[in-house]
């Protein structure tokens, strides 16, 4: 979740009116804008990737002033004709096809605000932006460069400019080498034999998209005028963002006007529409509001909203909203605004009787029959590895699922079996005196051939470790089993690789193998360090469970 | 000379095997405390004096496991720099902050314009890591400790030695001073895991209130985990550093959904017949083909949505899971990379939000908490998006413990087939399991220590018990 930080003097100003902090942390976080911590005048607001127009103190302002009715209803902004055009050469089609522009003038800036715009600038990168590969901003400071400007894809060799942060002229190619920029985004431009610039009327450079700006048109406290590039690969991501910026800067004052970008007028900052329909809307949220209440609650979530006949309300939507796709949204917004805390908690009538999966009813049975052997439940991992599944149970075979990007090799591969889990709780419990047994009911996750390629199975593993402890003292626990379950469970001759040659089986329940029961080798137990016999068993519950049934 | 039954079994227990420590004695099943307490009587009586022995033992502390197991950031670094990975940014990877301080210090780089070069130092370095191979070998040093690789553990032994009159004492001369009133022994008995029990009540919790259970596999195709729950492809959570992708098997096959795939490929592209405007971006049903192991059981939901059958089935109809799911995260004291969460659904015509509420309040009211609220959030699939907190008595404040909301109409209609509503949640337990038995650290958990699962109580919402003491 993005975290910005937020003036609160600027916000009240901006706002119009002093909120108490206290209000903001509790109401204020009811709009979908957490406000966790205010320490003197910066407070730490989380946001939802789905309001990228939250991201500012700007967009946060405007969406309080609504949310707490001091100024409700759509923001209206006005887009002076302007005469700056940018062409667009077909050479980006195959790089970074679309550019939006736009500009603002008659800024008053500060080091403060400008703070504030790089914040809402790198979050959109991070959030909307995709790490700048869907979507990549610049800000510009007009009175630098001289009109038309283009928009082109060029051999990284032919153009060189001053980038921010470096003091000297870089061709393009040298600043992905060598431009801490250019390092961390390079890979966007991976395998592109071409790349984007914007320059103007001489030949000066603006921007090298999606990587650095030109220094020459940095914005500082100075700047009155301001030109916006937005470039990316998917056009409505890159208009949504446009306007998200273009109408943050308006809220500080400034005068939008129009930039044609390939022939198109933009800024596009009138809204779109969509019809809720009011039946809809109590149907979903179970609230029974008016169409007046309705309306209201729409324009304090900054929407412009007309009754219609027929129950219908028209709603028109904030250009710089980027999350609106159906009906749910408006209603969602509506509740928000009607704050969910107001909202009473009801239970429908549903006449259904509680039902569990039959497979648990038995793992629960068998759980109360192994804890009454004197065995103490395990809990343990599903994930494990190749090391502990197959070398260190003297395994060779590698059926288990395997995991392509764990971040830790602990995580490599899921269990195919559950005793490898329990050898390591002993291994974890050596300081604390013998004997010590244990068992665990769990999933493990086996290759097959359903739709997946692999399946959960339920099985139940007992262990147990001791000076006196054989294979007889497993037997004796299955047998419990075998006498608590009513089932018949015999053990055939069988060798396992972990258990000791004559001193190994499997367990057959109505002659099908149900699992396996030994004594573990001396090479198996000096694997996992422990250094008294041990010996356990391990059964598939599903197939005892089938077994089971009548 | 007359004592206590407790002070008599110790004092046999010494006289048959010589001086004992306090913990040889536990594992004998002597309770601690009973312990303590006969010890203090014997040496009252001057049949015993008690030593106490301090033992410091370095161990390694979770970097160090890392260092010790994959090597020094540090040597990485000049490795890679050797093979030719000169620039800073190629270098990303590496825990950079650390290994630069790390090799600058021991003189083996320099850095100049976002390169590293090797100094003869460094280049001499190469053979060996020596930190990693020291480690290994558990041959510590202070500069380790300093640096968080070690960590000491001070072990006081409290030892039970008996005095010349201890030794000299028969047993049959002492007279047993009954007292009903003091401890006896522990034995060793089996116990059921104090987790496993609490997963237990929320699953007896879900079927008093009359739901249905289901259940699913941790393999699932993305299709499952993401495309059905409308989160789009290019979705930050789809990318490798949240979610496990699994190599083997590596896809599904999920022709199992018939006419469904297509519903939910048209959703994404422009909102099929669901009333929505879609994403307007491409679809690929490749990338819905990868497996994960699933990062939600929501995932087990949007497949009983497709399992459901109207023809068969009467609406409405509710479900739950509580189960394991995976994160890719770096594991510490809050994260885990598998975790359980219970997962509900309410299908029905007639349901809206204040249903939602009601079902959510009533779940963690029978859990123990009675104050919650939800908040505004967001998830792809869920339209309310709500956070549920519950208010923290101890600590005052608001605890998150999970989301949930209405199922969009793109999730709903394109899995189900008709439109409805779905109520859905995903709540965490975790949370409230190590509430319970006391824990500030979510690993212990799975660590199975016998100490920690023999001393938690059993745990009711409603019963006092609910610190282990196990802080």
């Amino acid at each position: 979740m993005p975290n910005i930080e937020v003036d609160k003097r600027e916000f009240d100003e901006l706002v119009g009116e002093e909120i108490e902090n206290e209000r903001m942390i509790e109401e204020g976080s009811m709009l979908g804008a957490h406000w966790h911590r205010i320490e003197g005048n910066v407070c730490e607001v989380e946001t939802y990737p789905n309001r990228p127009d939250l991201l500012s103190v700007e967009g946060l302002a405007r969406a309080y002033r609504g949310f707490f009715d001091i100024e409700t209803g759509r923001e209206k902004y006005k887009v002076d004709d302007g005469g700056l055009e940018v062409g667009v050469d077909e050479s980006v089609e195959d790089v970074r096809p679309y550019i939006g522009g736009a500009v603002v003038r008659d800024l008053e800036l500060s080091k403060k605000k400008i703070n504030g715009l790089i914040q809402l600038q790198e979050k959109m990168h991070e959030t909307m932006g995709r790490r700048r590969d869907k979507l990549a901003i610049g800000l510009h400071d007009l009175s630098t460069v001289e009109k038309p400007f283009t928009y082109r894809a060029v051999e990284p060799e032919k153009v060189s400019f001053k980038p921010l942060e470096y003091d000297k002229h870089m061709q393009l190619g040298e600043i992905l080498e060598e431009h801490e920029k250019g390092q961390e985004y390079a890979w966007i431009l991976e395998d592109e034999e071409r790349y984007p610039i914007i320059e103007d009327a001489e030949g000066k450079v603006l921007s090298f998209p999606p990587i650095i700006n030109n220094q020459l048109t940095e914005v500082d406290a100075k700047t009155q005028d301001i030109f916006i590039d937005v470039t990316g690969k998917h056009k409505e991501t890159v208009m949504r963002a446009l306007n998200i910026l273009t109408t943050a800067l308006s809220e500080r004052g400034g005068q939008i006007e129009s930039v044609t970008v390939d022939g198109e007028e933009m800024p596009n900052l009138s809204p779109e529409e969509m019809t809720l329909d009011i039946e809809y809307f109590r149907e979903i949220s179970g609230l029974d509001l008016s169409m007046e209440e309705v309306v209201e609650r729409l324009k304090m979530m900054k929407y412009g909203a007309r009754k219609k006949k027929n129950g219908k309300i028209k709603v028109e939507m904030p250009c710089y909203r980027t999350d609106l796709m159906h009906q749910y949204d408006l209603i969602e917004d509506v509740v928000i605004a009607h704050r969910y805390t107001n909202i009473d908690p009801e239970l429908p009538e549903v006449d259904q009787i509680g039902r569990q999966k039959d497979i648990e009813d038995t793992v629960q049975v068998v759980r109360d029959i192994l804890s009454s052997t004197g065995a103490m439940e395990a809990m343990t991992y599903v994930h494990n590895n190749k090391e502990d599944l197959t070398d260190k149970m003297e395994v060779e075979k590698e059926d288990f699922v395997k995991i392509d990007n764990p971040l830790s090799d602990e995580y490599s591969a899921l269990r195919n079996m559950m005793t490898p889990s329990l050898l390591e709780v002993l291994q974890q419990n050596k300081h604390r005196g013998y004997p010590q047994k244990f068992f665990e009911t769990g999933n493990v996750a086996v290759l097959d051939d359903s739709p997946s390629g692999a399946s959960n199975r339920k099985e139940a593993a007992f262990i147990q470790i001791g000076e006196e402890i054989d294979f007889n003292g497993a037997r004796q626990v299955l047998q419990i089993l075998e006498r608590d379950l009513g089932l018949d469970l015999e053990v055939k001759e069988v060798s396992v690789p972990y258990y000791q040659d004559t001193r190994s089986g499997k367990v057959l329940v109505n002659g099908e193998k149900a699992g396996h029961i030994g004594q573990f080798s001396e090479e198996v137990l000096s694997n996992w360090e422990l250094d008294k016999p041990a010996a356990g068993f391990e059964l598939d519950l599903e197939m005892i469970n089938e077994k089971l049934k009548k | 000379m007359k004592l206590s039954t407790q002070a008599i079994d110790i004092l046999e227990q010494l006289k048959k095997h010589g001086d004992r420590t306090v913990e040889q004695l536990e594992q004998s099943g002597f309770d601690q405390s009973m312990v303590n307490r006969a010890a203090m009587e014997l040496q009252e009586k001057g049949l015993i004096e008690v030593e106490e022995e301090e033992e410091v033992t370095r161990y390694l502390t979770e970097t160090g496991r890392e260092v010790a197991a994959k090597g020094s950031p540090e040597h990485k670094l000049i490795e890679r720099v050797d093979e030719g990975d000169k620039s800073l940014s190629n270098l990303q990877d590496l825990n950079l902050d650390v290994a630069l301080g790390k090799a600058r210090q021991k003189d083996w780089i320099e850095i100049e314009g976002g390169s590293v070069a090797l100094t003869d130092n460094g280049r001499n370095a190469l053979e060996k890591d020596k930190l990693k191979a020291r480690l290994n070998e558990e041959d510590f040093m202070q500069r380790d400790e300093d640096r968080g690789l070690v960590d000491t553990e001070t072990e006081v032994t409290r030892i039970l030695v008996l005095t010349e009159k201890g030794q000299d004492i028969e047993l049959k001369s002492i007279e047993e001073d009954f007292n009903v009133e003091a401890r006896t022994s522990m034995p060793r008995t089996g116990k059921k895991h104090y987790y496993k029990n609490i997963l237990q009540y929320a699953r007896q919790t879900w079927l008093e209130l009359g739901f249905e259970e289901m259940q699913g596999g941790y393999v699932v195709p993305s299709f499952l985990n993401f495309d059905a729950l409308y989160t789009p492809q290019d979705h930050p959570a789809r990318e490798l550093h949240d979610t496990f992708f699994v190599e083997n098997p590596g896809t599904s096959d999920i022709s199992e959904y018939g006419d469904k795939v297509e519903q939910v490929k048209e959703t994404h592209e422009d909102g099929w017949t669901t009333g929505s405007r879609g994403y307007g971006s491409d679809w690929s049903k490749k990338e819905a083909e990868r497996n994960v192991l699933r990062t939600h059981t929501t995932a087990i939901s949007a497949r009983r949505l497709h399992q459901i059958d109207i023809n068969e089935e009467e609406l409405p109809k509710k479900f739950f899971i509580v189960g394991r799911n995976f994160r890719n995260e770096t594991v510490d004291r809050t994260h885990l990379a598998e975790f359980y969460q219970t997962d509900g659904i309410v299908v029905g015509r007639d349901l809206d939000f204040s249903n939602l509420k009601g079902y959510i309040s009533k779940f963690f009211e029978k859990m123990g908490y009675d104050k919650f609220r939800l908040i505004p959030s967001y998830y792809p699939y869920t339209e309310m998006s709500v956070e549920v907190q519950v208010w923290d008595e101890e600590d005052e404040e608001w605890l998150g413990m999970g989301g949930a909301g209405m199922f969009r109409p793109e999730v709903v209609k394109p899995m189900l087939g008709f439109e409805a509503k779905v109520l859905a949640w995903g709540l965490g337990i975790g949370r409230i399991a190590s509430m319970a038995a006391g824990l500030t650290d979510i690993r212990e958990l799975y660590r199975n220590d016998i100490k920690v699962i023999n001393e938690t109580p059993v745990w009711r919402p409603d019963w006092n018990t609910s610190n282990g003491g196990n802080q």
